[in-house]
């Protein structure tokens, strides 16, 4: 079987939040802006252009992961979950809610990026200490709190006194 | 943030990655992508093809040799390698370095092949991995070759792996009795390096690198020879690397003047050297 | 004059309300009530601008200057034009043609600067917008714009700012000089107070750097030109679209009512989000030229290559008088202002320190020459603690050097000379008032919190561990609620005074009380302290409270100085509030009376009903029945009773005129206080400075919601700590910014970050509506105390004075390397 040439564009098979999608994307395109753009899931963000901010953090494969820093193309065949998918029908998550109790968010804009690295930890690790929150949440930039009640939101729902 | 146009392919095994490398005249190899494209971003790079090496999964394994070398697949990114049992017997010094690779974002898409290929001299693998000996496997459409860590480092952006060629596996010799330290100065917590040193210790000698301040890592072979057959303790230790601030001619940057870089040099080897004296074993 | 009493006038639909500002018995008020906006947000519901998409829209991408000053000499874009799917492009000529420069606060020279959208024949900062590109993906437009080719002939750079005074090169040649402003500011009698001082400490030279809090997200808007009514709608996140208004419609030939900002929710502004008219100036020209919405983001690049960065400032010459029992008599200084390539907002810089003048200390004899002066660099904006930072910065760095070099223990000496409680509300030289506070008692508890017993056994311990153990403290004020009146003092002949915020507060025909603000909130919680406010008055609970998101022109529930700046919303955003809810309140009651045919006095609001206190049950209306007889069912009213139960309150703080000869007056009228004390451990081979206990203390009298409060304490203190310790933003010497990304430029990171410990204490404000002062910005607290650790850490390495903001580990290297030439900048004379 003979490997099919390089393409300028490609159709991608995608599992996002649960749902298969299939797209035709260039093959240039970052997967944050698949995401925002073609699929209008505008919750995940945009916050730098050197892959450092974190905003744009998804779990691909079950892992999290900038999505900034993949193209489109290179997540074909793959499963995608953005932080739209986290509320089933509207029922926060245990996290969400903490995060609500424990005022870990001011502007919003961090906030998903933040959500979807605890998330990949809790599911990991259910009781994190709080140097292991710091660690999962290093690569996601907030400018509003201090990550002061980011992480104490995330150490309160890893020993059940979550929200 | 936003790249020029580009081709894409996803080969199926690593025969095809190479015949796709050899056909494009500017095709590169796409592995964590977690410099590739940054680079493709701020488009002080542009590729006109990227083979993607994501399926080739004989890349990803991390496994021994049959004389007890630890061999990791390219592939293998640095969530896996501080993950991975073989590791913490063989040589967990690359576990510890690795876990502190800026964050579980970039560790769970980076690849200790992209970060040994891409020879910043930033990067945290290659001065260690210079420092531990160790050796690279590339494969070519002429075959396969395997490189020593003083051969594979070329200059900045350039190693051993030519154009329609492939890194397959790096090769590690186990730790037995040595002990391996790693020290350096970062720009925040798990940031980028100013200056860094890797050393191990076994017996009576050291291997000792010092990255950041050269386009490639340099060996502090004065030092490694100064410090032979001494009692290995700190105040040898630091007799030992004077002057090696001297013999370097480091950048001079918004983080630190040439001369703060040769200082933190001397510290870092120092302080590299008797972390591995304090884990060397017997 | 007493600040003390009367100092609310108010303008909403019916009476002036005047009185005494009364702190409101707390029901929902003071409760740590979790916030109603996280709701969307911890989904990913959020609506920040560029999430909003219009059908047809075009991207925008900007092309910039490479070169920090050169002449533009040809600008081709036909290239760009032959590109598929680029709908137009716009450069400097066309600007110049539709639009009128943007109008200057400064006098001469700064006043006759010409500032366009775009660069016009002349770039004068790297990454100076030259011409704009529209496609219809945001691929395209960044493809095109590598296609518009620019042609410059470079011209000399100048990146430092006593170059620049020079004159030698001019940056503007309408101005003829590169000096925007110049002023003495001179109260008391510095000269006698210096002749007859014990102890005259000098200290050559203190800098300010360069550095901003870098919100999340960056600037942007997607723009909308109605044609047929010549409007224009930016959906946007300006942070003070009264101000922006005022830029740029006179720039492009309309009325103020022709723009309409929407704004929604927004990813942090931090001051940095306030000069945005350039680009939205571009964006509207490109809207009515191409006929389609357009739409632009800021890439993180160009946010801090040329956006907006904090006022960098060199203080020079200062002198301190100081008495041999330890009381400073007074000091002088020439400040030297780095505004950047445009001045735009920052000559309210000039003026805007003059707030807290004496900082926390009780001196009485100040001269400040002031000057400003154009470079080669980004142009600055009011970054978080706008020019007060810089200025306490000076005054604890003074006090720090001065205990120093007299050998007086940093907490002795300030307590010594900090204003006293009992002297408040306190009048400064300069006439403003500290309305209220007891800095000694906050000190106290910031000292508690960090052990401050035990610094000496810790400094041992570090010691014997190879680590310099320091401590120090940062005090500072956060003024809030500014007399705009002060910019009189920067150009006499400006038309600005006094300050107002505006807020409606409805009932509607359901019952439901809906509330629009004029604010624009970017994660202060205006939301959610709003309902708060209302909830208590109107006597029902903050869920029947609807707060509409954002700022919306059209909510018309906004006046001229509207926006989030200058740590102000306790006072006038909820002065609004609370002003409005009042009105809205007595016609309820007014309404209730009438319909349950009771006296006023009777009636009480409870419990989400209007009722007769103590009467049967039955004697009770729910709002809903109130919204509905006026909404609906309103014939049986008197002809002369007409409640509309809609009402919008303009809040309008008092402050009396300033006085421009003597450049007295109230130029603010609330003061938050915040102590911080850090403890730092410096490893000498390397100059790392590791923060390993750190405490806050915050008093901004009532705190409407404390968890709110202390949230904006942990953010001021992470953005002061990035700064003292790693964030700066350096130019070499072509202009050409070495610290344009997260990369260089690193801010704190979860692993940064100290242990934080907070207290609090409230002393209400005699002036703000509800006791609350503004608070939020914090003072650059952070800043103040790690300066004054690490020179308390090298006491006994060299004794090195700490004479710049930013430390990070080569500059404290090269401190320990060589104390004795930041030594030579300080000399003491003594009788």
């Amino acid at each position: 079987m003979s490997t099919p040439a390089p393409a300028s564009s490609r159709t991608i098979s995608v599992e996002v939040n649960g749902e298969a999608i299939e797209y035709e994307v260039p093959a240039r395109r970052l997967l944050v802006h698949f995401i925002r753009d073609d699929l209008g899931l505008t919750g995940t963000h945009v916050g730098c252009d050197t892959g450092n901010c974190g905003a744009c953090t998804v779990h691909v494969d079950g892992e999290a992961v900038k999505s900034c820093m993949l193209l489109a193309v290179q997540a074909d065949g793959s499963s995608i979950a953005t932080v739209e998918g986290l509320a089933a029908e509207g029922e926060l998550t245990a996290l969400q809610r903490a995060f609500n109790e424990h005022h870990a968010l001011q502007c919003g804009y961090c906030t998903p990026g933040m959500l979807m690295s605890a998330t990949a930890l809790l599911e990991q690790n259910a009781h994190p200490s709080e140097d292991e929150v710091r660690i999962a949440l290093q690569g996601n930039i907030c400018r509003c709190t201090g990550y002061v009640n980011i992480v104490e939101a995330v150490v309160a729902v890893g020993e059940g006194t979550g929200a | 943030m936003l790249l020029r146009e580009v081709e894409y392919a996803r080969p199926a095994t690593v025969e095809e990655a190479v015949s796709l490398l050899v056909a494009h005249e500017g095709a590169r190899a796409l592995a964590g992508g977690q410099t590739l494209v940054n680079v493709m971003k701020a488009r002080a790079a542009a590729p006109d093809v990227l083979v993607d090496l994501k399926d080739l999964h004989e890349l990803r394994t991390i496994g021994f040799s049959s004389d007890g070398l630890l061999e990791i697949g390219a592939m293998v990114t640095y969530t896996q390698l501080v993950g991975s049992s073989e590791v913490e017997v063989a040589r967990p010094i690359l576990a510890e370095v690795a876990a502190t690779i800026a964050d579980v974002q970039v560790r769970n898409r980076g690849t200790v092949g992209g970060n040994v290929c891409v020879s910043d001299p930033t990067n945290h693998l290659p001065p260690l991995l210079l420092a531990l000996g160790a050796s690279f496997t590339i494969l070519g459409q002429g075959g396969e070759r395997t490189i020593p860590a003083d051969e594979f480092f070329l200059g900045v952006y350039m190693t051993a792996v030519g154009e329609g060629e492939l890194l397959t596996k790096i090769s590690v010799p186990p730790a037995s009795d040595a002990g391996d330290g790693f020290w350096g100065v970062t720009i925040g917590r798990h940031g980028t390096y100013v200056v860094d040193a890797a050393a191990t210790v076994s017996g009576e000698r050291a291997r000792i690198a010092i990255g950041c301040v050269a386009a490639t890592p340099v060996r502090a072979t004065e030092m490694e020879q100064r410090l032979a057959g001494s009692d290995f303790s700190e105040e040898s230790a630091r007799e030992a690397a004077k002057d090696l601030g001297a013999s370097l001619d480091p950048p001079s940057d918004v983080h630190g003047s040439a001369d703060y870089r040769r200082r933190l040099a001397e510290v870092s080897a120092v302080r590299a050297v008797m972390q591995a004296v304090g884990r060397r074993k017997g | 004059m007493s600040p003390s009493n009367n100092l609310l006038q108010g303008q909403g639909s019916t009476a002036v309300e005047t009185g005494a500002p009364e702190v409101l018995e707390k029901g929902y008020i003071g409760q740590s009530i979790p916030r109603r906006e996280d709701k969307r947000l911890v989904q990913g519901l959020g609506t920040f601008f560029d999430d909003v998409r219009r059908h047809g829209m075009g991207y925008v991408h900007f092309v910039r200057s490479p070169y920090a000053h050169a002449k533009i000499l040809s600008i081709d874009v036909s290239k760009a034009l032959e590109l598929d799917g680029v709908y137009g492009t716009i450069t400097g000529d066309e600007v110049a043609i539709h639009t009128d420069p943007f109008f200057e606060m400064s006098v001469e020279p700064g006043g006759n600067i010409k500032d366009y959208a775009l660069a016009v024949g002349r770039v004068r900062h790297s990454g100076e917008p030259v011409a704009a590109v529209c496609a219809a993906t945001r691929e395209l437009a960044r493809d095109a714009a590598d296609l518009v080719e620019v042609e410059y002939d470079p011209l000399p750079v100048l990146v430092d700012a006593e170059e620049s005074l020079k004159d030698e090169t001019i940056l503007h040649d309408d101005a003829g000089s590169n000096t925007v402003w110049s002023g003495v500011f001179d109260w008391g009698d510095v000269d006698k107070a210096l002749a007859e001082a014990d102890h005259v400490v000098k200290i050559e030279r203190l800098h300010f750097h360069r550095f901003s809090s870098t919100p999340l997200e960056c600037a942007g808007a997607l723009v909308e030109y109605d044609k047929g009514t010549a409007e224009w709608t930016l959906h946007c996140n300006h942070q003070m679209p009264g101000v922006g208004a005022i830029w740029m419609a006179p720039a492009l030939r309309t009325g103020i009512d022709k723009l309409r900002f929407v704004t929604q929710d927004i990813g942090g502004g931090f001051g940095n989000k306030i000069c945005l008219h350039p680009q939205y100036v571009v964006l509207c020209l490109l809207a009515r030229k191409l006929g389609r919405p357009v739409q632009w983001t800021e890439w993180r690049t160009d946010q801090h290559t040329a956006n907006a960065h904090g006022n960098e400032r060199t203080f020079m010459d200062i002198e301190v008088g100081v008495k041999a029992d330890g009381t400073m008599t007074g000091f002088k200084v020439r400040a030297l202002d780095d505004c950047g390539a445009f001045p735009r907002y920052e000559p309210l810089g000039c003026i805007i320190w003059a707030q807290v003048t004496p900082g926390m200390y009780g001196w009485r004899n100040i001269r400040v020459d002031f000057t400003q002066v154009c470079t080669n660099k980004s142009p600055v904006s009011p970054n978080r603690g706008y020019s007060r930072m810089q200025h306490l910065w000076l005054t604890e760095r003074i006090i720090d050097i001065v205990a120093t070099e007299l050998d007086l223990d940093p907490v002795v000496i300030r307590k010594k000379n900090y204003v006293k409680t009992e002297q408040m509300p306190y009048e400064t030289p300069n006439g403003c008032f500290y309305d209220s506070g007891d800095y000694a008692a906050a000190l106290d508890i910031a000292l508690e919190l960090i052990d401050h017993g035990s610094i000496e056994e810790r400094r041992k311990e570090a010691a014997a561990r190879g680590k310099l153990l320091g401590f120090g403290i940062g005090s500072t004020l956060d003024s809030g609620t500014n007399n705009f009146g002060q910019s009189t003092l920067l150009n006499p002949d400006l038309q600005f005074s006094g300050n107002n915020e505006a807020a409606s507060v409805k009932l509607d025909i359901f019952g439901e009380v809906v509330v629009t603000l004029g604010t624009v909130p970017q994660g202060q919680g205006h939301e959610t302290t709003s309902s708060q406010v209302v909830a208590d008055i109107l006597g029902c609970s903050p869920d029947q409270v609807n707060v509409r998101r954002g700022h919306d022109t059209w909510f018309n529930s906004h006046a001229g100085f509207s926006g989030t700046y200058a740590s102000q919303f306790a006072f006038t955003g909820l002065g609004a509030v609370k002003g409005a809810a009042e009105l809205l309140r007595a016609e309820m009651v007014q309404l209730a009376a009438a319909v349950l045919q009771a006296p006023e006095e009777a009636i009480e609001l409870a419990d989400g009903f209007a009722r007769i206190k103590d009467g049967p049950e039955e004697a009770a209306l729910p709002f809903m029945a109130l919204g509905a007889i006026v909404n609906a069912n309103n014939a049986f009213l008197p002809p002369d009773f007409n409640p509309t139960l809609n009402h919008r309150y303009v809040c309008r703080p008092y402050f009396g005129m300033v006085d421009t000869e003597k450049k007295t007056g109230q130029l603010t009228l609330t003061y938050a206080t915040q102590i911080h004390a850090a403890v730092v451990e410096i490893d000498p081979e390397t100059g790392v400075v590791d923060v390993v206990d750190y405490a806050a203390v915050d008093d901004c009298g009532i705190r409407i919601n404390p968890q709110i409060v202390e949230g904006q304490v942990h953010g001021a203190t992470a953005h002061a700590l990035g700064a003292a310790l790693s964030e700066e933003f350096v130019y070499d010497e072509e202009g050409t910014l070495l610290t344009s990304n997260f990369y260089d430029y690193h801010v704190p990171h979860a692993l940064d970050m100290p242990p934080l410990k907070t207290g609090s204490m409230e002393s209400p404000s005699p002036v703000a509506p509800l006791g609350a002062k503004g608070m939020g910005e914090g003072g650059g607290g952070g800043i103040h105390c790690v300066c004054a650790a690490i020179q308390d850490a090298l006491a006994s390495a060299g004794k090195a004075i700490v004479y710049t903001s930013c430390n990070p580990p080569h500059r404290v290297w090269s401190m320990l390397q060589d104390p004795e030439s930041t030594r030579a900048n300080v000399s003491v004379e003594s009788r």
